[in-house]
């Protein structure tokens, strides 16, 4: 578990850049905190930095969005989902192997339906309006063999 | 009798149409994520190329899986909803006995194995039979290390067909009781399907459009738990 702490949006998206900038095909990004705490800034940010010049928007009715950039950006929101089952009408799996990269909003609940790896950004308010604590939990080797590159993103945060 | 296949649960989409005098024309394309793109038009083309119209044909055959999720169902949208609009019957056969009926020459068992993605692939035990092939094991989806174990403990020798063999071929070389069949054989083959749906089709053996059921072999039941969404 990877802590950085920021004090603006701006943080967060230099969070997102940086993350972005690490970007490989397959890249699947779960983001987690309740309404407010930065899950669409970040999104924003990182589309912003991976080359997406289309205005990104909430995902949150129709449940995932596709843009260009860099890699093909899929914005998924489980937020609509009641059943495990429906997780498989995104299919990630096959969004993974195609080369894009994935980021699911509020994708703790679908823990058991997802890959063996991803990176899980969970974002908690901090102590003054702007403060948030982000954690950054890799699990599967993709992410775990980054855990340096990482590091040293959150520790670069706002210097 | 003329039957109108359906394939396309794997990293392939194809079509084939046949009948009594074997298949007439056929088509296939294995570019990832065309499947709804490609369906349309290679039924169009191979109804051109065999000369026949939409309306002759009797019966759709349709891979049911298991598969890559997309492709399954764009597949079996696309075929149930012609099978509708032609007001004619359906075949469903899985993508595992399509895999094994295109090896039904080999002499002990076939075990289709196709690469489930995730690290995870979808197998069963068949062998051949008369003209076909009879299912000796239920269709599972395991991880291949899993699978590579099961067969090291029986020590049957098996033909492995499928794109599965290819992926994990590290896992699955090493068992002196594995043999691979060619590339020829890595994803299920529509003209397969055909083949075998025609024999069924005269029989009758055959289901309305609404009873087809796509095979995903790991469909959960459980509801999403939630707790932070609900309790905030």
């Amino acid at each position: 578990m990877i802590s950085a702490s920021t004090t603006s949006p701006e943080e967060t998206a230099q969070l997102a850049t940086g993350l972005a900038d690490l970007a490989t095909p397959g890249d699947l990004l779960v983001l987690v905190g309740d309404l407010g705490a930065g899950k669409t800034a970040f999104s924003k940010a990182y589309g912003a930095a991976l080359g997406v010049e289309e205005t990104m928007t909430s995902p949150t009715f129709t449940i995932a969005r596709e843009y260009e950039g860099r890699l093909t950006l899929h914005h998924l929101d489980v937020y609509r989902l009641e059943q495990m089952a429906e997780v498989l009408d995104l299919d990630l799996p096959g969004l993974l192997e195609s080369g894009g990269v994935v980021l699911i909003e509020w994708g703790d609940a679908i823990i058991p339906m997802l890959p063996a790896d991803y990176l899980e950004i969970r974002f908690t308010f901090g102590e003054g309006d702007d403060d948030r604590e982000i954690a950054l939990n890799l699990v599967g080797d993709r992410w775990e063999s980054r855990t340096d590159a990482v590091a040293e993103l959150a520790a670069g945060i706002g210097a | 009798m003329l039957v109108l296949g359906i394939e396309s649960a794997s990293a392939e989409v194809g079509v084939a149409l046949g009948g009594e005098d074997g298949v007439l024309a056929s088509a296939q394309s294995s570019r990832d994520r065309r499947h709804a793109e490609n369906l349309s038009p290679q039924i169009q083309f191979v109804c051109q190329q065999a000369e026949i119209e939409l309306s002759e044909v009797g019966c759709i055959a349709v891979d049911i899986g298991p598969g890559l999720f997309t492709g399954l169902r764009v597949g079996l949208a696309s075929a149930m909803a012609l099978a509708h609009g032609l007001d004619v019957p359906m075949i469903g056969v899985s993508s595992l006995e399509l895999g094994a009926f295109a090896a039904k020459h080999a002499s002990g068992t076939i075990l289709p194995c196709y690469d489930a993605r995730r690290g995870e692939v979808f197998s069963a035990r068949f062998t051949a039979s008369g003209d076909g092939v009879d299912q000796l094991s239920d269709a599972r989806v395991s991880t291949p290390e899993e699978l590579a174990d099961d067969l090291k403990t029986s020590g049957e020798e098996v033909l492995m067909v499928g794109d599965g063999g290819k992926r994990y071929h590290e896992i699955f070389s090493p068992l002196d009781n594995v043999a691979f069949a060619g590339a020829g054989l890595w994803y299920p083959s529509v003209r397969s399907l055909v083949e075998l749906a025609y024999p069924r089709a005269i029989a009758g053996d055959t289901v309305a459009a609404v009873e087809i059921e796509p095979m995903y072999l790991r469909l959960p039941d459980a509801e999403i738990n939630w707790k932070t969404r609900d309790g905030r």
